[in-house]
């Protein structure tokens, strides 16, 4: 089986160090290089081509929202595991827009690195359970504070099924595939998911769903 | 304003009363004053002496004419009876031929008294009139008749030479009065030529003196405004310093502290796969460590926030609203619109802060239920508003350090700070800020520092 390989970009040596070892303590990882800011994460990402980038938010000269867009823009097969201090929706959200697949605190990294890794070589999404947590609290205090309605309550079951696909990361091809229906149904109905929801693209449906506890 | 009061302070007030320009200056006035109401006093007095003089000199020579006249008439009166007399010769004496010589010598005699400078004229008419009394008396009426012609010439010859003599007399008194006047004259442009010199004097002196005073109080106003423009280029740098230091040690703590706690929180993480038998107090241990970095990481974002780096004004602004809500009773919602990311640091920072502030302010006093957060970006100005409907204040009266601090700031880059509010009336913090930016006054001053 072909290893996956990992660019580790952060700017303290010992966060690297701690990331390397667990990267390396997995059978199926390789580290292919380490970067020390955002500019050599995307210079490397260039040259060595990784599968995943494991990448700080806060790096010196670029920082890692603006290297990981510019790395997805040169390469789309070039998955980005996004490594933060913070869980509040505002790194999250920008984030997932940067085209990050997967969304990790650094203090639980190590526990769950290795599967934010293997998510986001497979396409998938991946989140620490915290962000879910944080971003789950925020939304029901509004909702409480507000009086507003859940609008989840408002999606049909079928809708709700493609959130969850669209979510996940398949394509409207796929998710088509999947429940048996035409792709014009499933644009159809993650239209109208979107407009329920008032969501305006899909990383905020993606955070919508991390805040549902609908992926994780 | 402390500014203000500091300022005063420090300039103390210049006393006045030690100057002695401004008492001599004060005495010239008082003495020109009275030399021009001493000079017209007198002008006036002596004028109105030289008008009593001239009219009592036309009264005497009124008095004069009346008299000679009255001896023209007596004369003419004593012809008169003479010619009676002689027209009807007897020899008994005739009463009214003695009366009009004894009127005749009464007007002579009283004139003699009065009018000595005319006694030579008076005494020849004394004369005519006693010889006409002594050949009255001695009967000789023919020889009285024949005189009286002589004495009726006579008579008119002196009163013409009265009349001509007393002319003369006023011309004289006239002259002295001229004269007089003349003095007067010359009295008066002397007084006037005095107090106009000194008056130019004076005025001379009041003006160096004005000029002195003009001179120390813009002395004084230029010292002021440059020791207050001091105290602005102080409190402007004191903010500076104050963020500057924040940053540093927020990145102290950031990448030091913050970093060394993740690495071992990673390692502390792999511990019970090495020694599963200590895997409870590895994770006593991990879960102090966590502990640790979580308020590590939210003293350093206090200190510095990260996402104005990382992220930009309008996520930071929205970070610090969701913080808000999270931590307090008060739901912030934030809009910030078509606010550009390019702002400088200054602006960001000012911002940030500004809405910090505020929120902070409404945890605080407020016990209000909901806060918004406005920014707003037009091609002049930016416009950021935090709005609260909590219980308000009276702005006139609470004027806390949290207002004055952002009046700083945003005072520092050319905007205005205004609150509104009144009691059970919630409060509007509004400040807007001149787009684009003007350069900063105090960054003209001093070498840029970058941090």
């Amino acid at each position: 089986m072909k290893k996956v390989r990992v660019l580790l970009a952060d700017d303290h040596n010992l966060i690297r160090a701690g990331l390397r070892r667990v990267v390396e303590s997995q059978p199926d990882f390789i580290v292919a290089g380490e970067a020390e800011d955002g500019r050599q994460a995307v210079a490397m990402a260039e040259s060595l081509k990784p599968d995943v980038v494991v990448m700080d938010i806060g790096m010196p000269l670029l920082n890692g929202i603006e290297a990981a867009r510019q790395i997805r823009a040169a390469h789309s097969d070039t998955q980005i595991v996004m490594l933060s201090m913070h869980s509040d929706e505002g790194y999250v959200l920008r984030a997932l827009k940067a085209g990050a697949k997967a969304y990790l605190l650094k203090d639980s990294a190590e526990a769950d690195l290795a599967r934010a890794i293997h998510a986001a070589a497979e396409g998938k999404s991946f989140f620490s359970p915290a962000v879910g947590k944080v971003l789950l609290e925020d939304y029901m205090r509004k909702l409480q504070r507000t009086g507003k309605e859940d609008s989840y309550e408002l999606l049909t079951p079928r809708e709700r099924e493609i959130l969850q696909l669209v979510a996940e990361g398949k394509s409207s091809k796929e998710a088509a595939n999947l429940l048996d229906l035409s792709v014009y149904t499933v644009e159809t109905h993650r239209a109208r998911v979107m407009q329920k929801l008032n969501l305006h693209s899909i990383p905020e449906l993606i955070l919508y769903a991390v805040r549902k506890g609908i992926i994780a | 304003m402390p500014t203000e009061e500091a300022s005063a302070a420090a300039t103390p007030t210049p006393d006045v009363s030690r100057s002695p320009l401004r008492w001599t200056l004060l005495g010239a006035f008082a003495i020109l004053l009275a030399l021009l109401v001493v000079s017209g006093v007198t002008a006036v007095h002596v004028l109105r002496e030289m008008h009593r003089q001239a009219q009592s000199i036309r009264a005497a020579s009124a008095e004069r004419e009346q008299a000679n006249s009255n001896i023209c008439v007596s004369v003419q009166i004593y012809d008169q009876t003479i010619t009676r007399y002689a027209a009807s010769p007897r020899a008994e004496p005739d009463q009214d031929v003695i009366d009009g010589l004894s009127e005749l010598s009464a007007q002579v005699s009283g004139a003699w008294n009065r009018y000595p400078e005319e006694r030579p004229f008076l005494e020849t008419l004394r004369d005519l009139v006693a010889e006409q009394r002594a050949l009255y008396a001695a009967r000789q009426p023919a020889l009285v008749i024949k005189q009286e012609p002589v004495l009726h010439a006579r008579v008119l010859e002196c009163a013409k030479q009265v009349s001509l003599w007393s002319g003369r007399g006023a011309q004289q008194d006239d002259l002295a009065l001229l004269a007089q006047f003349g003095e007067l004259q010359s009295g008066l442009s002397r007084a006037l030529l005095i107090a106009f010199g000194s008056g130019l004097v004076l005025a001379a002196a009041s003006m160096v003196y004005i000029v002195r005073l003009e001179r120390q109080t813009r002395g004084r106003y230029y010292e002021l405004a440059r020791s207050r423009h001091e105290l602005q280029l102080l409190s402007s740098r004191l903010v500076d310093a104050q963020e500057t230091e924040r940053r540093s040690i927020s990145r102290e703590l950031h990448d030091e502290v913050g970093q060394s706690l993740g690495a071992l929180l990673v390692d502390l993480g792999r511990l019970p796969a090495i020694a599963p038998d200590a895997k409870e107090q590895i994770d006593r241990m991990k879960s102090v460590a966590e502990r640790t970095f979580q308020s590590v990481r939210n003293i350093s974002l206090l200190l510095r926030p990260s996402m104005l780096d990382d992220l930009g004004l309008a996520a930071a602004l929205e970070w610090q609203g969701r913080e808000v809500s999270r931590n307090s009773e008060i739901e912030v919602d934030v809009q910030t619109g078509n606010l550009s990311e390019n702002l400088p640091d200054e602006y960001k920072i000012c911002i940030y802060r500004f809405v910090q502030e505020a929120l902070h302010n409404a945890v605080r006093h407020s016990a209000a239920r909901t806060a918004t957060v406005t920014a707003e970006q037009s091609p002049d100005r930016i416009v950021v508003q935090v709005k609260d409907d909590g219980r308000g204040f009276d702005p006139r009266r609470t004027r806390g350090l949290g207002l004055l601090g952002m009046e700083e700031r945003v005072k520092r880059l050319g905007g205005t700070f205004t609150v509104h509010s009144a009691p059970q009336q919630g409060a509007t913090v509004i400040a807007e800020l001149p787009w684009p930016p003007k350069t900063l006054e105090s960054d003209r001053d001093r070498p840029r520092e970058r941090v």
